[in-house]
């Protein structure tokens, strides 16, 4: 029997990845009085990823691995989007892991092999790709989240993630062998032949769509499938919340894409209505909830929660257009949240975890700098205009009326205006309350620079958001 | 009802017997044995389905390797049953209902009408020299070649984490190095203290 | 032709600015002051340079450009695009900001050399403009009402700028009100426009303007309008409001409490003509509507006269000059309304140059009286500043509209205009120029003899200080007096009866004042005599002799006749008392309605109702849901398997 081999090009930055990650592990036990290496050598992977990923940026669709593999402009797309809030989670991570005892080579490689599970998700073509990418992911958050072994806090978190990670995965596989006993098919493409036609009528289906809803649900932290999100972004080392809060939402994106809308788009008039429950909830119990909390990663946690029942908001709409405004809000989600855990990491020293709100009062005293990025992500996490969030919460919203849901989007925009209080009140904290804690603030060039960049890209790209916009609608395009 | 069916039914019933088991009986050893009996039983169920190198390599990896470590770690480990048993008789009500509940729910979906041997072609039998093994590698090495690397991947991240989350040195702790031991010098091993004698009580 | 893409220049022209700006404001604290005003100034010299190039290349070359330079995203099917609309109008409109611009950029080394805001100073002036460019060159509404919105806001940064002055603030706050009022209005015929014509872009607007000329709509069930009207009104709010015609010029004598040279390129050569730009500009639209252009008609002579009135009896230096301006923009607006656009901006252009001089000049008495600014205190100044002095004569002149100087060719031809034009209401308004004139003259030399002549009334102290200012403030002077004398002459021809502007302008034929009197255009000599001979130079004249025997001759007269109509000198000293009705009726009224609104509004309903009950909903909201979140796991499995199983049902069984 011979069978052809398959071409691997489509595939090379996971490959290129997943070598590095060995590489660095192996690289580490001889290297390790200067371990730098290991940081250097991870970014250097991303740069290097992010070259192959632009070098072979796709023009249309093709896929690989007997059609286990999918090679899209909106992989492209999701990948590049991994590779820079990668590169943003380990350079501000560096300072915070080594100041804790966690500076070993492992989380980098941790962080890698979470990177090449959502890299696989991105490119899945095939409900088994699906899973087995999402559970890379998942085991290297788990264990990152439990990397600081010593902390009881982190320990718990993991142990809940893990056992809820759980549960929502068995959902996941059970919703998945539903699928796979009503098509005889694991391959997307082909379920979705399988089931056109087939409609919102046929209820074994919409049995099986509603574990994988949940599943997907579980994935982005969306009421009421949202209880880990508080105590693990709470729980977790800063650096490790920076790693959970944002590149996998825009994993759990392709999640949705590819087995929502890829596979089971005839089922839309069922999931649509499931969303926008969930979406609701999510909008109402975040924002709500987010206003009584003390704790600033709680605070985000639950921001986190009301963000994404946001970005349900464009999925809902089931339209390419949709989709669009919600990969773009998905972004701009991950990017500020990158930013305001990075401020909790900078503020952070040894000893020292500023995850209080009151441990914001008065930066602008200790630091304007910084104070202005914050009130830039703050804001832009408001939407308030100009900044980017703005026209990520607009898209979304315009995407509502363009599906006549008018209800849905003035509920959209009360509670958007519910959760500005919160942030606000960080604003507030930072320019018109005095600084409880003097220290300076210290921090590693990249760091700052980055957080910097971080910061002021949600006002600055404001010129550009139309290409970024653009470049959603593309790759969302490209899908069909 | 044929000898198969017979058997496919005996063996269900056991294998939902044991699981109920697992997760009612108060000792957490018995459970553990109950958990080898469903595995051994699903393994009965698949050998029916004429998976054969599935049902081994259940009975070898799940009831031979993991569940006799997790008998370990529950002896080793002396497990409070008391405090485990807290609160289950205020959750049950709840929780069982929502359990009934669910298990109705599946059971009309999934129920025959669906799901029964009528809606689905008979499998095509296989001819006596099929190797089940042999069809298995075939596929893993060409068709699912990509999931099959990932599912190694995978592994390979576990055996990282469990490295990086229980391998510690602890500080206290004696050790040789050997290099050390062979470079001594003799300066290294005996040391002259000088001491004022003490006088003769 | 110049071997760069001239899309590329023109994207420099204002990113120049924007860059002197940014590099002048934020980054001030690290180039000293040197290196802020080294910037700006830097930046605004580009401009100009670069805006000479385009003005030549248009004008000259004859190359126009209309067309996308990017489009920033598409929201709902409208895209948002960033375009140049580059034509003789504009390559005029750039050339005179961009000089004024650099003029007064120069002069505030001079000026603000004390000030400790001096880098904030220059980054806001470039950063104006930047926008005012913006503005000008945009090819399509939104981006205009970017530039426009962007110019109010730094005028009200720049008008509050010396923001421990309580005056100031209220001056600015006064400012950004009016002017919202103003902008509303716009913002509404923009509304219209996209609604009628689903498109923004002035080309297409424009292309069907023509065929929807008749139409009516009716919006407001009973009423019915013609669309045109109702767009060009609407839009001419919006320029009301920057261009401060009646009434909602009350912000631009209040904006002197800005530093001067604000006033000079702010409310003298560049914002405040945004509104006669505009209607300019939207000649294809307005030239449709007879109805809205004797609307134009009628406010702007009101404003040219009445508010000339009032100048004549303020003692405050630059209020005069401010009211000064209203009143001409009074006579630009008149100018567009009898479709003599061409008139409106060439009187745009020379009063651009002779205001910011008088404006200037102003400022630099202002820095000799130690920031005095009332003419009761000065006086006889002319031996101490001679340079000032010389410069001012010429500003004035230039104001009255003496021949040749460069206003008295733009005033000329607009009041010729108006008596040539039979739209409704010209008759009136060639009375309301024509008296202009008159009052023009006597307020223009009431201050000149109340500053420079007749006994020093000053302190010994201030005095002995009087000199005249450094050459950073003279230099401006200078260079702005000499457009002021020859702008006039030189640009009559081609901008009046030649065919500088091109398409750029739209005139229906039965409108075309200006080919009428072009018919008469004999060339510059026969222009200055048929002036010498005609009444608005008599007009002037005679105002100038008037203020000087009332200010020089016998300086006692004002007080007796002041005293004589004590009821018109209240009038005019309260200025019409459009500032008590607008803080009784206007403000005052809205502060009982807010007062109203917020015993019940606020205190009630939001403070008891809205945020202490949802602060009280909150509170009650996340302790249940602190009761859920218990940090025990197998809660948290089960409330994912309820989640699970309440999903199922509500899907399985509806």
């Amino acid at each position: 029997m011979t069978y052809p081999i398959p071409n691997l090009l489509p595939a090379l930055p996971e490959i290129w990845v997943l070598g590095m990650a060995c590489v660095i592990l192996i690289v580490d036990l001889y290297a390790k009085p200067h371990r730098l290496v290991a940081y250097l050598l991870c970014q250097g992977t991303l740069v290097g990823a992010a070259l192959l990923t632009l070098t072979g940026w796709s023009t249309g669709t093709e896929t690989t691995f007997n059609n286990t593999f999918v090679h899209d402009r909106l992989s492209d797309l999701l990948k590049l989007t991994f590779y820079l809030i990668m590169f943003c989670v380990f350079a501000y991570s560096r300072e915070y892991i080594r100041e804790r005892g966690m500076y070993r080579a492992e989380y980098f490689v941790l962080g890698l092999f979470g990177l090449v599970g959502m890299m696989v998700m991105a490119s899945a073509n095939h409900l088994l790709t699906l899973y087995l990418g999402l559970e890379l992911l998942s085991l290297c958050l788990y264990a990152m989240v439990a990397f600081q072994r010593d902390s009881s806090q982190a320990t718990e978190a993991a142990m809940k993630y893990f056992v809820l990670g759980a549960v929502s995965s068995g959902m996941l596989l059970y919703g998945m062998s539903i699928l796979y006993g009503l098509t005889g098919s694991l391959e997307i493409g082909v379920i979705k032949q399988t089931i056109a036609g087939a409609g919102s009528e046929n209820v074994a289906l919409t049995f099986g769509l509603v574990f994988i809803v949940v599943a997907i649900a579980f994935k982005f932290g969306i009421v009421p499938f949202h209880m880990w999100v508080p105590d693990v972004y709470h729980g977790a080392p800063t650096s490790v919340t920076v790693y959970v809060g944002t590149a996998p939402k825009v994993a759990a994106f392709a999640l949705v894409m590819r087995l929502l809308v890829g596979g089971l788009e005839d089922l839309a008039v069922s999931w649509r209505e499931m969303l926008v429950i969930l979406s609701v909830l999510s909008m109402g119990l975040g924002n709500i909830v987010a206003i009584a909390q003390t704790n600033i990663k709680r605070m985000l946690a639950y921001s986190s929660v009301s963000h994404m029942g946001f970005f349900l908001l464009g999925v809902i709409n089931a339209t390419p257009n949709g989709y669009g405004s919600a990969l773009f809000y998905v972004i701009v989600y991950a990017v500020m949240s990158l930013g305001a855990f990075g401020m909790v990491i900078l503020l952070s020293r040894t000893g020292f975890e500023a995850e209080r709100l009151d441990d914001f009062k008065g930066l602008n005293q200790r630091s304007p700098w910084y104070a202005m990025i914050m009130l830039l992500l703050m804001f832009s996490m408001a939407g308030v205009p100009p900044t980017v969030g703005f026209y990520a919460k607009l898209l979304v919203i315009q995407s509502v009326i363009q599906a006549n849901m008018i209800w849905l989007a003035v509920i959209a925009v009360l509670f958007a205006v519910i959760g500005a209080y919160y942030y606000l009140r960080i604003v507030r904290l930072m320019y018109f309350e005095d600084a409880e804690d003097q220290s300076p603030i210290i921090a590693g060039t990249d760091m700052r620079v980055l957080l910097g960049i971080n910061g002021l890209a949600l006002l600055l790209i404001i010129p550009w958001v139309g290409v970024v916009i653009d470049l959603c609608g593309k790759a969302i395009q490209g899908l069909s | 009802m044929n000898f198969e069916q017979l058997l496919f039914y005996f063996f269900s019933t056991v294998l939902v017997a044991a699981a109920v088991m697992v997760i009612t009986i108060r000792n957490p050893v018995k459970a553990a044995l109950f958990l080898v009996l469903t595995f051994f039983t699903a393994a009965c169920l698949w050998i029916l389905l004429e998976a054969e190198f599935l049902a081994i390599a259940l009975v070898l990896v799940y009831v031979g390797a993991v569940m006799v470590l997790f008998l370990f770690v529950v002896m080793m480990l002396d497990v409070n049953l008391v405090r485990l048993r807290e609160g289950f008789a205020e959750y049950l009500p709840i929780g069982g209902i929502v359990a009934v509940l669910l298990v109705l729910e599946m059971a009309i979906i999934l129920g025959p009408q669906r799901f029964g041997l009528g809606n689905f072609p008979e499998p095509a039998g296989h001819a006596a020299d099929y190797s089940n093994t042999r069809e298995l590698g075939r596929v893993l090495y060409t068709a699912y070649v990509y999931p099959f690397e990932i599912a190694a991947v995978i592994l390979l991240v576990a055996i990282i984490a469990a490295i990086a989350l229980a391998l510690r040195r602890r500080k206290d702790s004696k050790y040789q190095d050997p290099r050390k031991q062979i470079r001594v010098e003799p300066a290294e091993r005996l040391r002259i203290v000088k001491m004022p004698t003490e006088k003769r009580g | 032709m110049l071997g760069v893409d001239i899309k590329s220049i023109y994207l420099a022209i204002p990113l120049a600015c924007l860059i002197g700006s940014i590099a002048a404001g934020v980054f001030g604290w690290k180039i000293g002051r040197r290196g802020a005003h080294t910037a700006a100034i830097g930046g605004v010299a580009v401009s100009f340079f670069l805006s000479l190039l385009v003005f030549s290349d248009v004008v000259i070359h004859g190359h126009s450009f209309n067309g996308r330079v990017y489009t920033w995203a598409v929201s709902g099917g409208i895209p948002l695009e960033i375009g140049f609309l580059i034509d003789p109008l504009t390559a005029v409109m750039m050339v005179v900001v961009t000089f004024v611009s650099l003029m007064v950029h120069i002069y505030t080394i001079g000026y603000m050399a004390d000030d400790p805001g001096y880098k904030r100073f220059f980054s806001y002036t470039a950063l104006f403009t930047f926008f005012m460019l913006v503005l000008v060159m945009s090819n399509n509404f939104l981006q205009l009402f970017f530039g426009w919105e962007g110019v109010g806001l730094v005028s009200y940064l720049l008008i509050g700028f010396w923001f421990q002055r309580e005056s100031a603030i209220y001056a600015s706050l006064k400012a950004f009100l009016v002017n919202r009022v103003g902008d509303f209005g716009f913002l509404l015929g923009m509304a219209v426009i996209y609604l009628s014509f689903q498109t923004l872009d002035y080309e297409a607007v424009f292309a069907i303007a023509p065929q929807v000329a008749q139409q009516n709509v009716q919006w407001i069930p009973g009423f019915d309008w013609n669309l045109l009207t109702l767009i060009c009104i609407l839009l001419f709010i919006g320029a009301m409001g920057k261009s401060a015609q009646v009434p909602l010029h009350v912000w631009l004598p209040d904006s002197m409490e800005g530093p001067t040279p604000i006033s000079a390129l702010i409310h003298a050569a560049t914002m405040v003509t945004a509104g006669v730009f505009m209607v300019a500009r939207m000649s294809p639209l307005f030239e449709l509507s007879d109805t809205a252009l004797s609307v134009v008609l009628v406010i702007g002579s009101i404003t040219a006269l009445f508010l000339g009135f009032v100048a004549i009896v303020q003692n405050d230096i630059k209020r005069v000059v401010a009211y000064s301006t209203i009143s001409q923009l009074g006579y630009m607006m008149v100018a567009n309304a009898v479709s003599a656009y061409a008139g409106g901006i060439f009187h745009l252009v020379t009063h651009a140059f002779f205001k910011a001089l008088l404006f200037l000049a102003a400022g630099s008495v202002i820095i000799a009286m130690h920031h005095e600014q009332d003419m009761r205190h000065m006086g006889g100044l002319r031996r101490y500043m001679p340079v000032t002095y010389w410069t001012m004569v010429v500003g004035s002149l230039a104001l009255c509209g003496i021949p040749p100087f460069a206003g008295f060719f733009s005033k000329d031809s607009i009041i010729e205009a108006v008596h040539a034009s039979h739209i409704a209401f010209s008759g009136f308004a060639y009375f309301a120029v024509m008296t202009g004139v008159f009052v023009t003259a006597l307020y223009t030399f009431r201050m000149l003899f109340m500053t420079f002549h007749g006994k020093p009334r000053m302190d010994e102290h201030t005095l002995h200080h009087v000199r005249e200012s450094p050459f950073v403030v003279t230099f401006p002077l200078v260079m702005l007096a000499i457009p002021s004398v020859l702008a006039g002459a030189v640009l009559i021809k081609p901008m009046l009866f030649g065919d500088l502007f091109g398409t750029s302008l739209a005139v229906l034929p039965q409108h075309d004042v200006l080919a009428e009197m072009g018919n008469h255009y004999h060339g510059l000599g026969p222009f200055i005599t048929h002036g010498l001979e005609s009444l608005p130079f008599g007009m002037a004249v005679l105002g100038i002799i008037a203020a000087w025997l009332l200010y020089v001759r016998y300086p006692e007269l004002p007080g007796v006749i002041s005293e004589r109509a004590r009821l018109v000198y209240t009038l005019l000293l309260r200025k019409y008392f459009f500032d008590e009705v607008n803080d009784v009726v206007f403000a005052g009224g809205a502060t009982k309605i807010g007062t109203f609104l917020w015993k019940i509004g606020d205190v009630k309903l939001i403070d008891g109702f809205a945020v202490n009950g949802s602060a009280r909903v909150v509170g009650w909201f996340s302790s249940i849901v602190r009761y859920v979140q218990t940090g025990y796991v197998y809660h948290y499995a089960f409330a994912m398997i309820i989640g699970l199983f309440l999903l199922m049902t509500f899907f399985l069984h509806r």
